[in-house]
């Protein structure tokens, strides 16, 4: 049967494709049009994004007729990074800010994930349990996920207005003290982190959704006769069983959180005083200024190795598998 | 655990419905005060309503900002980007399911480099890209940088391994080409992948804003999100909060319509999208 089978196979091939190098040309004519695209817009401009990193612009000066001529780059080597990373007195002039928006990252991003993936799992506790009106709070749950960042961040703009804004307004009615909640620098970062854990949680709770419905139910039968209350099943069974799900939410949250900043365009745009600017939102600020070219490369690069390190993660942890079973 | 009724599930009741409508409540007060007449802040009247409900933000807001040209750039790139996308998927996710040939594996990583680098941290270079193709400023930069998709390649090929290759093989008999196989075996029977990426690339492409804001300059081609922008940059800060709601439900509400009728399947779609 298997023989027959396979002799079918191979004539109809051979007789399809007559001339072999078509059946050998085809596959490569078949990913082509995504693996050029990929070259253009991603291993391309990677390399050059790093390559150009290592230059100086050259200054741009007007010659005898008044044109303005841009002068050669300048080979620096790791200067630019070195100037990013290095704090200098008086602070340098166009990235002097630098270590102060990576920390803002950093903290954005850490304080984001951690906060956002405790609160999706317990949203996720809520919801895997028979409720009325469960369409009606799945969707306010997860309609943030849908909404353009900007759009999303906007309606928030409204909720921190400092005057005619909804939370100062109710504030003030309870007696309670307003704040400014997008121009005090030491709030303005909380203001933005909570609008990502609004927009993302429900991403998230859905993961964990899946995750807890894949957990066998006899087990929890079987702690229920041995006595284990609620809060020792979660401890000992829900949390330890969903440890798959969690590690592969820590690596993807973390990632989303260094390339989100489209929220700061409506949220008072990385001020006061760059408390809440962030590097991909700084890197659109300065990348107009020639001068800065260099130094815009080199953040990028910063940046593209955090977020490559993270995927990098992912694809080792998750992948594999995924390889494996096929 | 699941289903006990006892004092514990009616907190459990109430936690669910206290933090879903918490989550609700910015796009509710937005819907509110955008038909809040502008003459009443929210401290006129009570915090729901002014004293009359009106349209006039709304007119404003679409005075504000050329909103024509930004819907139909939008739309057009969201149908530019995914009507590409399918075919480019079909074809490499078909290669890369079922056929084999040198340097498969090494070019199937090659495809994931993209993954791992997100092109949001390469608009720098993007940029002087399109600037040197000429490009720049037009409705084919917001489109081409997404023509591809590694994730969806991805997609095709896990769900056409799964289609019986015995169905392949008997369309061969029949004398099917390549085209014909994947027209009528591969995929009709893999809409429901189909749908699922869609979903996920027209929201992506619907809420673009960074890139569409560097690479284009004229309004005619700059989509829904740059015209919140400006409507930002346009309002005196806190001062006009009716008209800026107004502005932010014109762009979020195609979308949240969509969701309204597709409610599981965004869902559904959504986690498998975080799986690339």
């Amino acid at each position: 049967m298997e023989d027959i089978h396979s002799l079918t196979t191979t004539h109809t091939q051979s007789r399809r494709f007559k001339r072999p190098e078509w059946r050998q040309i085809l596959p490569y004519l078949l990913i082509a049009p995504t693996l050029i695209l990929v070259a253009i817009f991603t291993i391309y401009p990677t390399i050059r994004t790093f390559e150009q990193s290592l230059y100086e612009p050259g200054t741009s000066t007007r010659d005898a007729t008044g044109r303005r001529v841009q002068g050669e780059d300048a080979f620096v080597g790791f200067q630019n990074y070195a100037d990013l990373f290095i704090p200098q007195t008086p602070p340098h002039p166009i990235v002097g800010s630098f270590m102060q928006i990576l920390g803002n990252t950093l903290i954005f991003a850490v304080v984001t994930v951690s906060i956002t993936l405790p609160l999706s799992l317990g949203l996720a506790l809520l919801m895997n349990r028979a409720i009325r009106g469960r369409s009606l709070w799945r969707f306010s749950l997860f309609y943030p996920v849908l909404l353009p960042l900007i759009g999303g961040a906007s309606m928030w703009a409204f909720l921190y207005g400092n005057t005619g804004g909804l939370i100062n307004t109710v504030f003030r009615s309870l007696g309670i003290g307003t704040q400014d909640w997008l121009n005090t620098p030491d709030l303005v970062l909380w203001s933005v982190i909570v609008v990502n854990i609004w927009k993302q949680a429900g991403f998230y709770m859905i993961f964990y959704l899946a995750g807890l419905q894949a957990i066998p139910k006899d087990i929890y039968e079987a702690a229920e006769l041995d006595g284990a209350s609620y809060f020792q099943q979660l401890y000992s069974i829900t949390i330890p069983l969903l440890r798959r799900t969690t590690l592969f939410l820590l690596v993807i949250a973390s990632t989303y959180a260094f390339q989100t900043v489209e929220q700061l365009d409506v949220l008072n745009r990385g001020m006061p005083a760059n408390r809440s600017n962030m590097l991909l939102w700084y890197i659109y600020q300065i990348y107009p200024s020639t001068p800065a070219r260099g130094y815009v490369n080199a953040i990028s690069m910063v940046l593209v190795v955090i977020l490559f390190f993270f995927t990098f993660i992912n694809f080792t942890f998750f992948e594999r598998k995924d390889d494996d079973g096929q | 655990m699941v289903n006990r009724r006892n004092g514990w599930s009616i907190v459990a009741d109430i936690t669910t419905m206290v933090v879903s409508l918490l989550w609700l409540a910015p796009l509710f007060f937005a819907v509110l005060i955008s038909v809040r007449p502008s003459s009443d802040p929210l401290t006129v009247g009570n915090i729901f309503f002014g004293r009359s409900i009106t349209l006039e933000n709304y007119q404003r807001a679409l005075e504000l900002a050329p909103w024509e040209w930004h819907y139909l750039t939008s739309f057009l790139v969201v149908v530019g980007v995914v009507g590409v996308q399918i075919i480019t998927i079909t074809m490499a996710g078909y290669a890369f399911a079922r056929m084999k040939f040198f340097g498969r594996n090494i070019l199937l990583f090659v495809l994931l480099i993209q993954l791992m680098i997100p092109s949001g941290v390469l608009v720098v270079q993007n940029l002087t890209t399109m600037r040197q193709i000429g490009l720049f400023d037009t409705r084919w930069a917001l489109m081409m940088p997404y023509w591809a998709s590694a994730f969806g390649v991805l997609l095709m090929r896990q769900t056409f391994r799964e289609i019986p290759p015995e169905l392949e093989e008997a369309a061969r008999i029949d004398g099917a080409n390549i085209g014909q196989i994947l027209r009528f075996v591969y995929i009709p029977l893999s809409i429901p992948t189909y749908v699922a990426f869609s979903l996920v690339s027209i929201s992506a492409r619907w809420n673009e804003f960074l890139w569409a804001a560097m690479v284009t300059r004229s309004a005619e081609v700059r989509p829904v999100t740059t015209g919140l922008s400006q409507l930002f940059s346009a309002t005196e800060a806190g001062t006009n909060y009716g008209q800026l709601m107004a502005g932010t439900i014109l762009v979020v509400a195609p979308l949240v319509v969509l969701f309204i009728f597709f409610q599981r399947r965004f869902i559904e779609s959504f986690a498998s999208s975080g799986l690339k």
